[in-house]
């Protein structure tokens, strides 16, 4: 049987992303989280969905945290943590549901994008998200962004990441 | 000597710049911009879409299903099409659900109209854009600019174009054609910046500073969209900067522009398009992001300090502009399958070379491009879409199967009919039986459509053709005038025919395959029961005719029967310019000589793989039915693939029949397959075959030679045809490098010509060798004899026009 953690976590490395496998403790993802942010003057949460409010409540009491921040921390801030909707395994993508608050501006305006991906909610292929037995059929219906790397451009010669959106994206894989 | 006699033929004085040559409705800016692109852009093209192209075979190596994949979205683009004015009410019905607004613009003005009224309606000052090939179709820009409004362009590659004021040169790399070294100039040109810019990084850091800003700032936010879901409102958003999610998100106002064939039924029906779309494009397994967003988004709009806190709206604006008619065209609507990946860009030969600033328009380019301009503007715009050559290489890249050449061939054929008659077109044209449809077609197109009828008179008179064409001679370099370095014949044939005075053409036979095969002694055909015809192409019968009789060594070596067919076109010479109903009755005639023997049980064995690819290939669009073509097309092989089936079929193992040890050319062989051979699947035989034999075989991987039939003896072509040959060139010499010259292998007769235009080396086909392994090989060495008197026959009447032009 195929580990679908184990392709997600090479796959996504290939992409120029991250992978920290972590435990799912609150104690371990606020560890996590906060050595991947030790630097980070400014750092937001979005609302998770699947997750819980126990296991993230200790990133609130990190350094820099930003609470409820107006849109100009959201454009200052340095680091973003972001839930996943999910993640595929084929191409190391994460995917995250749009709309809830903070979404959007934390997986796009910061330079650091932590990503929480829970391991059961991990697929083979981008396609199956669109089948309506997987994950209950929500990939159907959400507003959805398939994020496989930080932002990139080829436009200006060689590779560079680190364009409009995050420079670095770090998965925590939450085992 | 003066300034301008010194210049290399064709060669213009002053520099062109992309806008100067962005229209080419007349032939003259066509052949500018392929100048201009050759001296300026072409490495830099060259490296990015052959990077692209590697990656996007890598990446779709990795479906298992990928064949099926692209069925899947063929069918779902046929169906959407198909059911378009129906998606099109429920699409707005979506949108509309969601507190959106649709517009259906019937053309590029009322588009921008529309866009225009909703910037005044929300008091716009600046719009910043993500990527979108659709609102440079509209000229979106000049409009909004023209009323004041601030255009700025984010995607990386369209801020570099907007800055140069040039028109995009790619699908979906627009600015490919500059290099690194290239932008920083540009920078520090534009900005009078000293900054060093000297790295991607700092040119990427230098540009996102300043256009981070103009995100938040900005009042209209215009993207594209890749597909469209008529049940839910879905826009299906590709890329890897982050600049359309930032478009989409950050301004109060999202504006979308799409052409109305980006709409397909489903939101389900997106997903085999998630898997193709970025592998197909530049070989990513993913883009970096892929949005599906049913806008207006319900986070609230972003508002800085100083900035009014506005409602979110969302403007779905679909563009027709031409998309219907095409719809209702049968032949043009499978254009309106494309999805934009660029594939076809990249895998193309010629446009690996120059890129969309000449293999191009005003906005579309490549090999799909000309079906863009044409539907979207004027047939005249599709011009460049001659240098499209047929090769079929895109064809089997296209993820939604479309059959590319078949669109240009219909270009061409447009294009031709626009043309005034002329009375050396007419008289042309009756003499060599051309349709009377396709007697406008310039008198270039007319000579090279009609090869056969040329071939056929050339050989009949051979040695007096052979030395007053000057066949099978490089031009004399030691002669001062162009008229003695290349003869009267040869010039007067580059300025009628257009055909370029640099390239050798091929020797007409003394005999031709159908008269040496006759003269060949055919064994008993009693317990032969693999029957075999040889069909006698053109390019075969009057050029290669020892790769016709190799074949039939061979072939009846193995224990076929074998007899050959009248040499007849079958419509490839005249379908590769453009003339369809001349092509029709080619393939009519060729069919009609072929379906005796067909009915008679005999399997059709084609030397030429361009003549090949149109039985297997390109026949069903020129005969009758679906059947007919059929009939054909399953019973069409290649001679070595065909050898490769008889072997296996005997049960024989290769050793067996061939001795490797004969071989009077080594063991070290460079095989260059053809360019159609390998689109047709029947280049692989020939690798297997020779390398089980033992034979050390490097084979080539470009796309195509660049010489592609008539292209590469074109006058106005040939410089571009050798650039694409000097890839090909590059790797024979880097493989001679290593261990010594090797052997060169060709199964096209137009490749053995770029070969020896590199190299004036002997290029064998694998059948020629084959032959040479065999026990006897008592044919072949007559026709040896044959051709050494015929050498000497030629070398005599030149010697006597030598003595005449000095008398």
């Amino acid at each position: 049987m195929v580990d679908l953690a184990a392709t997600f976590e090479e796959n996504a490395m290939e992409a120029a992303a991250m992978v920290w496998r972590c435990e799912r403790t609150p104690l371990a993802l606020r560890k996590a989280v906060g050595l991947a942010a030790h630097k980070a003057r400014g750092i937001v949460l979005s609302e998770p969905e699947f997750l819980g409010e126990p296991l993230i409540a200790g990133l609130r009491g990190l350094a820099g945290f930003i609470p409820r921040p107006d849109d100009d921390q959201l454009a200052s801030a340095d680091a973003g943590v972001t839930e996943a909707f999910a993640g595929v395994a084929s191409t190391g993508s994460v995917c995250v549901a749009l709309g809830r608050p903070l979404v959007s501006a934390t997986s796009l305006l910061m330079p650091l994008n932590i990503i929480l991906l829970a391991k059961e909610r991990i697929v083979a292929r981008p396609r199956d998200l669109f089948d309506p037995d997987c994950l209950k059929g929500e990939g159907l219906k959400r507003n959805l962004v398939f994020i496989t790397g930080p932002s990139a451009t080829a436009d200006m010669g060689p590779l560079v990441h680190g364009v409009h959106g995050p420079h670095r994206l770090l998965v925590l894989l939450l085992e | 000597m003066t300034e301008s006699e010194q210049k290399p033929a064709g060669r213009s004085v002053s520099v062109d710049l992309p806008r100067d040559v962005a229209n080419k409705s007349d032939k003259d800016r066509l052949l500018r911009a392929i100048r201009m692109s050759l001296d300026i852009e072409s490495a830099t093209v060259r490296t990015n879409t052959q990077l692209f192209n590697r990656g996007r075979y890598r990446a779709v190596a990795e479906f298992p299903d990928y064949d099926a994949l692209k069925d899947q979205a063929r069918r779902i683009k046929e169906t959407s099409i198909a059911n378009l004015p129906e998606l099109i009410q429920a699409l707005k019905s979506s949108v509309r659900g969601h507190g959106g607004h649709v517009f259906v613009a019937s053309t590029a003005e009322d588009a921008c109209r529309y866009i225009l009224d909703v910037c005044h309606w929300r008091a716009a000052k600046m719009v910043v854009k993500g990527k979108s090939i659709t609102s440079e179709e509209i000229h979106l820009n000049p409009v909004l600019e023209g009323d004041g409004i601030e255009v700025v362009e984010s995607d990386l590659a369209e801020f570099i174009l907007q800055l140069a004021d040039e028109q995009p040169s790619h699908f979906l790399a627009p600015a490919v054609h500059y290099s690194r070294e290239r932008i920083t100039a540009l920078f520090k040109r534009k900005f009078k910046t000293d900054l060093p810019l000297d790295s991607g990084e700092e040119l990427t850091r230098f540009a996102r500073e300043r256009l981070r800003d103009k995100f938040l700032y900005a009042d209209v936010g215009v993207t594209g969209a890749n597909l469209i879901a008529a049940d839910t409102g879905t826009l299906m958003l590709v890329e890897s900067e982050g600049n359309i999610r930032l478009a989409s998100f950050l301004p109060p106002v999202h504006i979308a522009i799409a052409g109305v064939e980006k709409i397909i039924a489903t939101r389900q029906e997106m997903a085999p398009f998630l898997d193709l779309l970025s592998a197909s494009a530049v070989g990513q397994r993913m883009a970096v992001y892929t949005s599906f967003l049913s806008p207006p988004l319900t986070d609230p709009a972003f508002a800085l300090p100083g900035k009014p806190i506005k409602p979110r709206e969302f403007h779905l604006v679909l563009i027709d502009n031409g998309r219907m008619r095409m719809r209702d065209d049968p032949v043009f609507r499978e254009t309106l399958y494309c999805i934009r990946c660029s594939a076809c860009l990249n895998s193309c030969a010629n446009f690996q070379t120059v890129g969309g600033h000449a293999f191009g328009g005003e906005c579309y380019s490549g090999g799909i491009g000309g079906s863009w301009e044409a539907g979207t503007s004027k047939i005249e715009n599709a011009r460049f879409s001659e240098l499209c050559t047929g090769c079929t290489r895109c064809v089997n890249q296209c993820p939604v199967r479309i059959d590319i050449p078949w669109l240009n061939e219909n270009l061409g054929d447009q294009l031709n009919r626009i043309e005034e008659r002329t009375p050396l077109g007419d008289a042309l044209g009756s003499l060599t039986g051309a349709a009377a449809e396709d007697r406008s077609a310039p008198i270039s197109k007319m000579f090279f459509g009609n090869y056969h009828y040329f071939a056929k008179w050339g050989t009949r008179f051979a040695s007096i053709s052979n030395a007053f064409a000057g066949s099978g001679e490089a031009p004399s370099a030691d002669a001062d005038t162009k008229d003695e370095k290349v003869g009267t014949t040869r010039t007067l044939m580059e300025r009628w025919l257009g055909v370029d005075h640099r390239r050798a053409l091929p020797e007409f036979p003394k005999q031709t395959l159908v008269q040496a095969a006759r003269r060949m002694e055919a064994p008993s055909s009693r317990g032969r029961e693999t029957k075999v015809v040889l069909f006698a192409d053109v390019f075969t019968n009057y050029g290669m005719a020892k790769r016709g009789l190799a074949t039939i060594e061979v072939l009846r070596a193995l224990g076929a029967d074998v007899v050959v067919s009248e040499s007849v076109p079958e419509g490839r010479a005249a379908l590769s310019q453009g003339m369809i109903a001349t092509a029709k009755q080619h393939a009519r005639r060729a069919t009609t000589e072929l379906d005796s023997h067909v009915s008679d049980g005999r399997d059709i064995v084609v030397v030429e793989p361009s003549s090949l690819s149109m039985f297997r290939r390109d026949l069903h669009h020129l005969v009758d039915s679906r059947e007919r073509f059929e009939r054909f097309r399953s019973r069409t092989f290649e001679p070595v693939e065909y050898v490769v089936r008889m072997l296996a079929k005997s049960g024989r193992t290769p050793q067996q029949v061939f001795d490797i040890s004969k071989s009077k050319v080594g063991y070290r062989l460079f095989f260059h397959p053809h360019c159609q051979q390998k689109t047709i699947g029947c280049a692989e035989p020939t690798v297997e075959l020779l390398s089980a034999l033992g034979f050390d075989l490097v084979t080539s991987n470009v796309e195509c030679c660049g010489m592609a039939g008539s292209f590469g003896y074109k006058k106005d072509f040939y410089d571009l045809s050798m650039a694409v040959g000097a890839d090909l060139f590059g790797q024979v010499v880097q493989q001679d490098r290593n261990g010594g010259a090797r052997q060169l292998i060709a199964s096209g007769t137009s490749c053995t010509e770029q070969l020896h235009a590199g190299f004036e080396r002997t290029v064998l086909h694998p059948i020629e060798l084959l032959a040479s392994l065999l026990e006897v090989q008592e044919s072949t060495a007559k026709l040896e004899e044959e051709d050494k008197e015929l050498e000497s026959d030629l070398a005599s009447v030149k010697r006597g026009r030598k003595e005449l032009s000095k008398s």
